[in-house]
């Protein structure tokens, strides 16, 4: 996990130590990580929305120069907001380019690409074969190096168009490994690539080039949906950093046999100059969460107010009102400030993660929220690796980097479990139900069954009475008689 | 194994590997939020070649709500009880989460430079802080001789 921080002192060692300055910049002073969804306050401060409102609950001044400062005076900054973005983006290769333990001979344009390249594809089939190695070497040697300078030159240039990327960066590949389907020396089998429709050594095709294929495939996929476009960018960066730092050594030893390997630049999903041109206050269809006085709200009111939310009413008094508030955070914080407002149910799954983090004991000793849930999984968990696995998992959770698909992935058989229970206890039911309603049924017949009795009873009684009456009458003729 | 703050983690790392002149501060194994503190006497001030020993813990609202620190070593201070609090306006109104752990024991240390007898804590030694200041200062530099010496113990 702390392969995930970064800190300014990454550039200490790099050939532009100054560079920690821009780094620190950039960083929010309340969190100290990078600013994410900026805001500007009054006194010309800048902090992270969640972080400055969260504060400004408690206190009413700037963290920084202590005036005063309230919610309603916050602006959101698009152009910050962009400017930190690509940092970020840009950030690995950076340190990767500065630094200063590598030698200075390659141009840093050519390394910039050959890193993005190391990072997501190139990289693994290299530590399969050593043989692989070789291939890439005559690639890029048969090519000419002025030729592939000025191809790489192009690229910085054409970084603020990045929309049209995708079409770019694919023909460029192409471009890239054309030049060995033209290299008779090779000798290789060619073969058609079914996506790009370009031809490859059978041996590119299968290990590099079908992967590339299809991952800038389905990255442009993707691009068309805005917001988790944005997320999977910032989790495929987070991934590459920390795989980057990984291998930096070894890397920085295979980089001299690789730097002349043709360098397909990894394309960033979405433009960060693109999304602040088109950034503004679009219609304000979603307004601001308002501040409740809670003091005069009864339990009951403020269950009603957050199941309106959707949100859990589990805990006490405190943990809903602890929960309202920081959903109102994330709320304000995403429709008041966000370029890219994320819809409401990502907001209640952000905050039930915060939940799980703040309000543990509440949430474990009431069984229908997320703490309920993991505690049950907890005690039907088994195994030692899977334990791991799942206190990984759990961190993430509250830290809210929670992986779903691994969740689902880990809990397969108790899914499935629970699932057949669920469906046998439904059919159990629907059997109850039927022999209930036959019960009723038969209750019913009963009772019609007396009621037939009693209804016959009546003319019994009265032959009875008629009987009765008879002998009398035969008395009284007797007596007659 | 409750989250940790990424600000905390990164805090914790950079005072290990870029340490304050003069202070250090570790966390403890079993709770990342505690932290062993020492911090050098200034030079010019009474507390010369003393090494203090405080505990700082940060709050789980931290960075929202100040650390608590307090001294563990005794001391003649104005501004420090004999429990080892202390009075300073970073850590009650003047926090601000742009503060740090940093910061604050830096503030600490200057504090322990410029004593304020006019905002006291401890009444007594602020009485005699504005009464006769020398005899004062000579006080706290006997008890720095006999309770901070750098041999630590205590």
């Amino acid at each position: 996990m702390s392969k995930e921080i970064t800190d300014t002192t990454d550039f200490a060692n790099t050939k532009l130590p100054d560079f920690a300055q821009l780094d620190f910049l950039l960083r929010c002073h309340i969190c100290k990580d990078f600013l994410k969804t900026p805001v500007l306050t009054p006194c010309g401060h800048t902090f992270c929305s969640v972080c400055i409102r969260e504060y400004l609950q408690s206190n009413s001044k700037c963290p920084l120069c202590l005036l005063e400062l309230r919610e309603s005076m916050l602006r959101s900054e698009f152009l910050v907001n962009g400017i930190v973005q690509t940092y970020q983006s840009l950030r690995p290769s950076l340190i990767d380019i500065l630094d200063s333990t590598r030698s200075s001979n390659d141009t840093s344009i050519i390394e910039l690409g050959s890193d993005s390249e190391g990072d997501s594809y190139v990289k693994e089939p290299i530590d399969i074969t050593g043989e692989y190695d070789d291939d890439l070497q005559i690639v890029g040697a048969s090519n000419k190096r002025t030729s592939l300078r000025s191809k790489s030159a192009i690229y910085p240039s054409s970084t603020p168009k990045t929309m049209n990327r995708i079409g770019k960066s694919s023909s460029s590949i192409q471009s890239m490994f054309k030049p060995t389907t033209k290299n008779k020396n090779l000798k290789e089998k060619q073969a058609q690539c079914p996506v790009c429709e370009g031809f490859f050594p059978i041996q590119v095709l299968e290990r590099v080039h079908l992967d590339e294929c299809l991952t800038l495939q389905s990255l442009g996929k993707k691009r068309k949906g805005t917001t988790s476009s944005l997320n999977d960018q910032t989790v495929s960066n987070s991934l590459r950093t920390s795989r980057m730092n990984a291998n930096t050594s070894k890397r920085s030893q295979e980089r001299r046999l690789v730097t002349p390997t043709p360098p397909p630049p990894l394309p960033p999903a979405i433009s960060y100059a693109e999304q602040y041109l088109n950034s503004g206050r679009g219609t304000d269809s979603e307004q601001r969460l308002p501040k409740l006085d809670f003091s005069n709200m009864t339990t009951t009111k403020i269950k009603q107010k957050l199941s309106s939310l959707g949100l859990s009413t589990t805990g006490t008094k405190q943990n809903m009102i602890a929960r309202y508030n920081h959903y109102e955070i994330l709320w304000n914080s995403n429709f008041c400030d966000s370029l890219n407002p994320v819809d409401e149910s990502e907001l209640r799954r952000q905050l039930i993660s915060w939940d799980a983090a703040h309000n543990v004991p509440a949430s474990s000793s009431n069984g229908n929220n997320g703490g309920g849930i993991i505690s049950k999984m907890m005690v039907n968990r088994n195994g030692n690796s899977k334990e791991n696995h799942y206190k990984k998992l759990l961190a993430d959770f509250k830290n809210d980097k929670f992986e779903r698909k691994t969740w689902i992935r880990l809990y397969k058989q108790e899914f499935k479990l629970l699932i057949k229970e669920a469906k046998e206890k439904m059919i159990k039911k629907d059997a109850k139900k039927m022999t209930a309603e036959k019960e009723a049924a038969l209750t019913t017949d009963l009772s019609v069954v007396n009621d037939l009795g009693d209804n016959l009873s009546d003319p019994d009684l009265s032959k009875e009475l008629n009987v009765q009456h008879t002998p009398v009458q035969e008395s009284t003729t007797e007596e007659n008689g | 194994m409750a989250s940790l703050p990424k600000r905390i983690i990164k805090e914790t790392e950079r005072l290990i590997s870029d340490p304050v002149p003069g202070i250090t501060a570790e966390p403890h194994d079993d709770n990342l939020r505690y932290f062993n503190v020492t911090v050098e006497g200034p030079t010019q001030s009474p507390y010369e070649n003393g090494i203090f020993k405080l505990e700082l813990y940060l709050p789980d609202d931290y960075p929202m709500e100040a650390p608590k620190v307090r001294f563990l070593t005794k001391i003649y201070h104005p501004n420090i009880d004999r429990l080892g609090r202390i009075c300073l306006d970073v850590l009650k109104t003047n926090w601000s989460p742009a503060l740090q752990i940093r910061t604050v024991l830096l503030s600490i240390q200057a504090l322990l430079a410029s004593p304020n007898p006019n905002d006291p804590l401890a009444n007594d030694v602020a009485e005699d802080w504005i009464k006769n200041e020398e005899a004062a200062k000579a006080k706290a530099r006997e008890w720095t001789q006999l309770y901070a010496k750098k041999v630590d113990d205590n």
